[in-house]
């Protein structure tokens, strides 16, 4: 085995998403801790493309292929041409980022290579020549520390924001790998479908005679979000989701709310978050105008921070928060908004 | 501009020989704080053991697939069965009878383990469709379900929040970024069924609690299944614990007051954090 560290990069619909930066970049720091050679790798439609913005984290060399395979079926095609590549050159572990996708390939690597395989991991640093992690578990109760044992390449499945982007810049050679035959009993994908009524702007609507703000796709979906703006009664209807799909956008994360909210169809149906909706452990949350209530805790009190802003001083939610302001979300949301697209246009 | 439409699905197909085998997880409620022991594993308390929540939709998905197309829904369970009582609760919903593997041997098992004695039980059971839960509550790892697919050398397909079956294959939905895809596969196939398929999971009835009692569960050994007790439990493990601290869930509770200068002040706070 040699001490080389690969990461796998994620790519939907063409567009190369930061998760598979994070891991470019710690396969650069974990190989250069270990004296080994890093590497990225993309597969599929976009890959080509992808490889400058993987190179400039630091890896060495960029393994790329945007073969149609990979895009016609699911998870097999990618299994195939990465477990020949760990059996030809050996790397001591590969980064997969924790996505469907990526659970799917690490899984089939790991039972056709009989490979250890470690997941949601959230950090991972070289210690006495093998790689230490902290996985959490329980719920997030617990922070567990999980290393590997014997030989064999160690695949670790890495969370969303668990490692930070880095930007040295240097020049990664790409290497063009070949792609595998199509799988005889594989899962074809077609789609995507549903997109017609899809605008990357929120917009206003009409659901069972209520007006409904819509959030984008791109802002949609809470469990996957590493930054949620969440919304309470105290947003004061529909109209007012508009400033928190805003601070959402700057922020690249997406819009949750409290329960009445749904239920009075201000915002979709799967924006709720809590005992009855999900349950999310974004790096982030924003509750606005959210009071706090223990079934609304339950299902975002493992976020990493959690800022509250509400004008009542005696809202629960100011006892469970990192950051609270005693004040009205309508003065600052929009100054926040604009205070980050400021520091963002200039970084 | 219009994207084309999705593929229509062709007659249902009914097959009374159909054999749908749920894989249900037996995990420890959500609602005991948990610690581990000397050994590093997880301290078991039996009378806390509840149907992986996320695995009600499965077994809902399977029940009602059942429903449209015939054939039986068996309950597939890996674990030390001490109670029995998820596997009769998933009966009482309506399941046709249920095999648990358990086995001295198959203790401390990683997720290659667990899907290495799941794909040799599926093709004793010889399955046609098999369906899996998105992940386990306890492990959030929603990796069993391609391990045990790798083992059977069978497509899966994950992730589903739609799951048709038409002639010989099983077509699944999946959300995207925008809009959702489609997968097809020949069966025999598994499927991952996500939480987001939201298909309210039902109740046991009076009458189905009463006939699950004289539902059949079967115990199967690993060496029912021909597999050797070194490829499986904590031997085989590849991955180690060295050791756990809680997570403190004390938070800063920095207050400040006022909208003036509030967002001046979030702003640093995202910046000190790194968080932008
Ligand atoms: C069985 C059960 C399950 C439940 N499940 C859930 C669940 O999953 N998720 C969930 O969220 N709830 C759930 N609930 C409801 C929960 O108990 C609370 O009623 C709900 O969370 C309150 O929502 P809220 O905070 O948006 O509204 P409120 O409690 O009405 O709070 C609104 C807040 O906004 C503040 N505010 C008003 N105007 C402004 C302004 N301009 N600027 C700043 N702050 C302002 C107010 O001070 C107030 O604190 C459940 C309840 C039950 C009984
Ligand atoms: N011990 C087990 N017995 C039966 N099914 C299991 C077991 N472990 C995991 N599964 C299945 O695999 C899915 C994903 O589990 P996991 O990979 O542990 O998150 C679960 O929802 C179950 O359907």
């Amino acid at each position: 085995m040699t001490n080389d560290i690969w990461a796998v990069a994620d790519i939907e619909g063409g567009k190369l998403k930061s998760i598979s930066l994070q891991l470019a970049s710690k396969a650069a720091q974990l190989a250069a801790a270990l004296g080994g050679q890093s590497a990225a790798v993309a597969l599929g439609k976009g890959a080509q493309e992808a490889a400058a913005a993987l190179g400039a984290t630091g890896v060495n060399a960029v393994l790329v292929s945007d073969d149609a395979v990979y895009d016609a079926y699911l998870a097999q095609p990618a299994t195939d041409v990465l477990a020949q590549l760990i059996q030809q050159r050996q790397p001591k572990a590969v980064l997969l980022p924790a996505t469907v996708t990526g659970r799917d390939v690490a899984g089939r690597l790991a039972a056709r290579l009989g490979l250890g395989v470690e997941y949601n991991v959230t950090a991972a640093d070289v210690a006495d020549g093998e790689i230490a992690m902290v996985v959490p578990a329980f719920g997030g109760q617990l922070n567990v520390n999980a290393t590997f044992a014997g030989d064999g390449t160690r695949l670790i499945v890495a969370r969303q924001n668990a490692f930070a982007i880095t930007k040295t810049g240097s020049g990664a050679t790409t290497e063009t790998i070949p792609a595998p035959a199509a799988p005889a009993n594989g899962a074809k994908v077609s789609g995507p479908f549903g997109t017609e009524g899809a605008t990357e702007e929120g917009h206003m609507t009409t659901v069972n005679g209520h007006p409904q703000y819509v959030p984008p796709p791109s802002r949609s979906n809470v469990e996957e979000a590493a930054i949620i703006v969440s919304g309470g009664r105290g947003v004061g209807g529909p109209e007012g989701f508009a400033d928190l799909d805003a601070l959402a956008k700057a922020l690249g994360g997406a819009v949750g709310s409290s329960r009445p909210v749904t239920d009075d169809e201000w915002l979709p149906h799967h924006h709720h978050i809590g005992q009855t909706g999900r349950t999310v452990k974004p790096e982030l949350y924003i509750a606005c105008g959210i009071s706090g209530a223990v079934q609304h805790q339950a299902g975002m009190q493992t976020s990493k921070y959690i800022i509250a802003i509400n004008k009542d001083k005696d809202a629960p939610i100011f006892t469970f928060c990192d950051l609270g302001v005693v004040g009205d979300l309508k003065v600052v949301i929009p100054e926040l908004t604009k205070l980050v697209e400021d520091y963002k246009a200039s970084h | 501009m219009h994207a084309p439409s999705p593929p229509a699905f062709p007659q249902i197909w009914r097959n009374p020989t159909l054999k749908i085998v749920v894989c249900m997880k037996e995990t420890p409620s959500t609602e005991v704080p948990k610690s581990l022991g000397a050994d590093m594993r997880l301290v078991r308390n039996p009378s806390d053991t509840i149907i992986n929540p996320f695995d009600e939709y499965t077994i809902e998905e399977g029940l009602r697939q059942q429903e449209k197309l015939g054939g039986d829904v068996i309950i597939l369970t890996m674990g030390p069965g001490t109670t029995n009582d998820p596997m009769r609760r998933a009966l009482a919903m309506g399941a046709t009878s249920g095999v648990l593997v358990s086995d001295p041997a198959l203790a401390g098992s990683d997720a290659v383990a667990t899907g290495r004695v799941l794909a040799a039980a599926l093709k004793k059971l010889e399955a046609d469709l098999v369906l899996f839960g998105q992940s386990s509550a306890d492990a959030y790892g929603g990796i069993v379900p391609s391990i045990t697919a790798e083992f059977m050398g069978m497509p899966l397909l994950s992730y589903a929040t739609k799951v048709e079956v038409a002639g010989n294959n099983v077509t699944i939905e999946r959300e995207a970024e925008v809009g959702y895809t489609t997968a097809t596969a020949p069966l025999p196939a598994l499927v991952s069924v996500a939480k987001a398929i939201n298909n309210n999971p039902r109740y046991p009835s009076m009458k189905g609690i009463m006939t699950a009692k004289k539902k059949p569960i079967e115990t199967w050994t690993l060496a029912d299944l021909g597999l050797d007790a070194a490829q499986v439990g904590a031997g085989a493990a590849k991955e180690r614990v060295t050791g756990a601290t809680p997570v403190s869930t004390q938070r800063r509770r920095e207050i400040y007051n006022g909208s003036a200068g509030a967002a001046q002040r979030i702003f640093e706070f995202l910046v000190e954090n790194k968080i932008i």
